[in-house]
């Protein structure tokens, strides 16, 4: 046992901090990485596929719908706003805001997961149809886990935002909620512009 | 409130020493029991589970071998037939790969990594024993099958379309495609633990600049890990959709394509190989300083080849795919990079050189097996850079050529560390040393078994003969050689025979180690052996690269930490300044039982697409278990509610 000397006391420092200053922060960051290099293969995979027919979507499969897909990918932009608002409030330590945003949020993430159903409808293709089908029902799926899990876990905050256990650090842990919400909503339009757009590009 | 932290300059007094201590022993510790023990999650329990629970298959890893090469030894034997011949190479490729090396070397960063850089446990300790779980039950899981003549028997990288529905009907490909799932998902999990703590759980004074080389490794792999296992667990996901549920990921006949299959595969299973290495290269470090009692020789050097070689490391997957017909432009971009490598992997042995020419080395057995390292690593650095030649592997592609390759690279650069390190930390986990008499014996045999086996395979590949093949005829003119290879293997079984009797004994009545029997320089060597639960009394403050070898006898630390919660310090990424307080979480059964529902999803999933919707309520379940707000504090949220 070695004999110690202090040299700082660091009774005074906070225990809530947000943003890059807190663990929750960078363990979200870790997730964000594994699944963007996730949806990022399931794009390149799309991409190679269609390497191997002269046209895509391939012959007699029609292109995707698009009208419930860019009502999705609309609400899903747009509800950043009140995922910001609530990330705002909550870095103000106001309860009240953080409560009223969550709130929103949540039936937000209800309405995209329900829309999500019709979106896989729109893609007019099976996914045991060709590899078209598989990749495009695979990138789909892939997202809708993270969201799915993204609702989960949204609604199950605001849940406790309202009950009467409300910790001050629970602010910091929405500021990180509402990061991964950034991610995950800001994450599909590109995949959006894939799946949905490009079959009548490509 | 103000953020910053004061300075103070006095010595806690012996008492207020004692009553901290006692605190914290009360705060931290795990109570006796079954309950509390699969309730735990300090790194150390955890950690320490995970490397055993890693050797464990190691040795089933190195039983399958054994087998084959019994059956090996001469021509048309029949102690395995043909089917079993593929389940048992296909058996221990994997478990050696995924349930061996990873796991091994992300467990011992897992217990070390808060030791040496003065933390009270890994950042998300929840998540750390979730990790743990969801590997064991995947290694169960892969074993049951196995004994229920389910192993997989495609290989360890199971190529479709062999392993497609077309060719493996039955379970045995799914099993391998779910154990890989499971296994990814654990490493996932401990290289996020490992980035989040180096970067923020570091003891103050503790800058990038003066980290230890091994958490340099481990921060590496770490990142390694989190791009590349994502490619491997998308391949697997996507084999098992197409035999579970008909898709054509990899079917040409639909649009398919089987050298997708190779790509995303491939792009994991390099990095893979640095992924094993790298952590390897950190041991060497540490050891060879320890043993040297100088530090490493060029420290940014090292640090940048460690950090090159992960980059590099991504950029040689087509290297495994020369015979599938790559544009010539790509192989020679491929050629190119596969021999850059070796540059960075020569800057660092040059430094361990230079280190040890200015030392005194002392050649205990840590040491010893750090030198077998820097010889095998050599034949098999070598025999690496003659087939990044296209040209060359063209001619030994599939043969004991490849074998005889890889096992150097693998066994040198990774085990024969590994070994290294046992010898080294075991004192530290135990708080007892190895006997080093044995531990020569198990050295020296090792080296030689080693050679034995896999040396004589360069030739037996240039005579051409194929691997994964179950037996040879006579007349091949293979029988000698093999049979030389296999008296090699028995050799190693011997040398592992007599490792396990000295960790044994040595538990028993091993000497005891102290806190620091070797002198070492980085923090864990400061706290006791084993560590405590709370591995330090008060959190240590650093201010050079070896911080137990300044010169002052006093160690300068923080103090204000409570000591009633799991209280711990979070620091800055680049500096490590003090910056905030964090209330770790306390022990729980939940990791656990959200393990139990992530294995019958999994498991579910091989039959049915319907497992999906069993499962995953189970898992959100679990997770919410997990959430659930227990044992909260009264006085943090008076605060908040002040306040709104
Ligand atoms: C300890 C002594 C070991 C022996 C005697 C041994 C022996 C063998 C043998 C006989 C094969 C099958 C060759 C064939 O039929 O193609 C094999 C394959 C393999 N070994 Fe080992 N091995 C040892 C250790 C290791 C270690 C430590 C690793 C990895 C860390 C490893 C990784 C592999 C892999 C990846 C394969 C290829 C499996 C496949 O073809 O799918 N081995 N080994």
């Amino acid at each position: 046992m070695r004999v110690t000397r202090a040299v700082a006391d660091v009774s005074a420092l906070p225990r809530t901090v947000f943003g890059h200053r807190s663990l929750m922060w960078w363990g979200t960051l870790g997730f964000i990485i594994i699944e963007g290099t996730t949806l990022f293969i399931c794009a390149m995979s799309y991409f190679y596929l269609r390497r191997n027919y002269s046209t895509w979507p391939p012959e007699h499969i029609f292109r995707p719908a698009l009208l419930i897909p860019t009502i999705q990918v609309i609400l899903m932009l747009a509800s950043n706003i009140p995922m910001w608002w609530a990330d705002r409030a909550s870095r103000r330590m106001d309860l009240q805001g953080l409560r009223a945003g969550f709130l929103i949020c949540s039936a937000l993430a209800v309405m995209m997961t329900i829309l999500r159903w019709f979106e896989f409808r729109a893609l007019n293709v099976r996914w045991d149809t060709s590899a078209y089908g598989s990749v495009a029902w695979a990138t789909l799926t892939a997202h809708t886990t993270l969201l799915v899990l993204e609702l989960a876990e949204t609604v199950a905050f605001t849940a406790l935002l309202f009950g009467n256990q409300v910790e001050e650090r629970d602010l910091s842990g929405a500021s990180d909620n509402a990061f991964y919400w950034y991610f995950l909503t800001g994450v599909w339009v590109p995949l959006y512009a894939i799946v949905f757009l490009s079959p009548y590009f490509m | 409130m103000s953020a910053e932290a004061v300075p103070v300059q006095a010595a806690p007094s012996v008492p207020e020493e004692e009553r901290v201590r006692h605190e914290l022993e009360q705060t931290w510790r795990q109570p006796p029991g079954l309950l509390p023990w699969l309730k735990s999650v300090d790194h150390k329990s955890v950690g320490k589970r995970y490397i055993i629970t890693a050797f464990i298959f190691f040795v089933l890893g190195g039983l399958e071998a054994a087998t084959m090469r019994a059956q090996l030894a001469r021509p048309e034997n029949t102690v395995l037939g043909p089917d079993a011949y593929n389940q048992f190479f296909s058996m221990h490729g994997i478990t050696m790969m995924f349930l061996f090396a990873v796991p091994m070397m992300t467990a011992i960063g897992l217990y070390l990594v808060p030791l040496m850089i003065g933390a009270r446990n890994v950042a998300f300790p929840r998540l750390n024993a979730y990790g743990y779980w969801v590997y064991l039950f995947g290694g169960l899981f892969l074993y049951i099958s196995f004994f229920l003549n389910t192993g997989p028997d495609t290989g360890w990288f199971s190529y479709v379309p062999l392993a497609g529905p077309e060719f493996t009907p039955g379970k045995r490909a799914d099993v391998y495609a779910q154990a890989i799932t499971f296994t990814e998902i654990a490493a996932l999990v401990g290289s996020v633990e490992l980035i989040v703590t180096i970067f923020k759980n570091r003891a103050p004074g503790m800058t990038l600049n003066r980290m230890p080389l091994f958490v340099w490794a481990m921060l590496v792999q770490a990142f390694m890990v989190l791009f590349a296992m994502p490619w491997v667990a998308t391949a697997t996901q996507f084999l098992a959709m197409d035999r579970l549920v008909a898709t054509h990921f990899f079917n040409p006949a639909e649009g398919g394509d089987p050298l997708l299959w190779q790509h995303l595969f491939w792009f994991f299973g390099h990095p893979e190989v640095y992924i094993i290495f790298i952590p390897a290269l950190g041991f060497v470090s540490s050891i060879v300083a320890t043993f040297t009692r100088r530090q490493v020789f060029g420290y940014p050097a090292m640090v940048l080849s460690m950090v090159a070689t992960g980059f590099l490391g991504f950029g040689l997957w087509v290297h495994h795919m020369f015979t599938t017909g790559v544009p010539q432009l790509g192989q020679s971009f491929f050629t190119g990079a596969s021999m850059m490598i070796a540059i960075p992997s020569g800057i660092q042995i040059f430094c361990w050189i230079a280190t040890i020419w200015a030392g005194r080395p002392r050649f205990t057995v840590p040491f010893l097996f750090v030198l077998g390292f820097v010889v095998l690593f050599i034949i098999g650095g070598f025999t690496g850079v003659m087939i990044a030649s296209v040209a060359f592997d063209q001619q030994v592609h599939d043969t004991y050529f490849i074998v005889a390759h890889f096992h150097y690279v693998l066994i040198g650069g990774a085990v024969f560390p590994l070994f290294a390190a046992f010898y080294y930390w075991f004192p530290k986990l135990t708080g007892r040393m190895l006997s080093e008499s044995l531990g020569r014996w198990n050295f020296w045999l090792f080296l030689l078994g080693v050679n034995l086996t896999f040396f004589p395979m360069h030739q037996l590949g240039f005579e051409g003969m194929p691997r994964r093949v179950y037996t040879y005829l006579e007349e091949t003119g293979w029988g000698d050689l093999n049979l030389l290879a296999t008296i090699g293997a028995v050799t190693i079984a011997t040398s592992m025979l007599l490792f396990v009797i000295n960790v044994v004994s040595s538990l028993r009545q091993g000497a005891p180690a102290g806190d620091d029997p070797w002198g070492g320089e980085t923090l864990e060597w400061a706290t006791s052996s084993p560590p405590r639960p709370y591995n330090f009394a008060y959190i240590p403050v650093v201010s050079g690269r070896s911080p137990l070898w300044a010169s002052s006898a006093e160690m300068p630390v923080v103090t204000g930490l409570r000591t009633d919660v799991r209280d711990t310090l979070v620091t800055t990424v680049l500096d490590a300044e003090p910056d905030s307080k964090h209330r770790h979480p306390n022990p729980t059964i939940w990791p656990l039982l959200t393990a139990v529902a992530t294995t019958i999803l999994f498991v579910t999933l091989i039959f049915t697409p319907w497992g999906a919707v069993i499962g995953t309520p189970l898992l959100l379940l679990g997770l919410l278990g997990w959430g659930w707000p227990r044992g909260r504090e009264k006085w943090e949220q008076q605060l908040v509610e002040g306040e709104a």
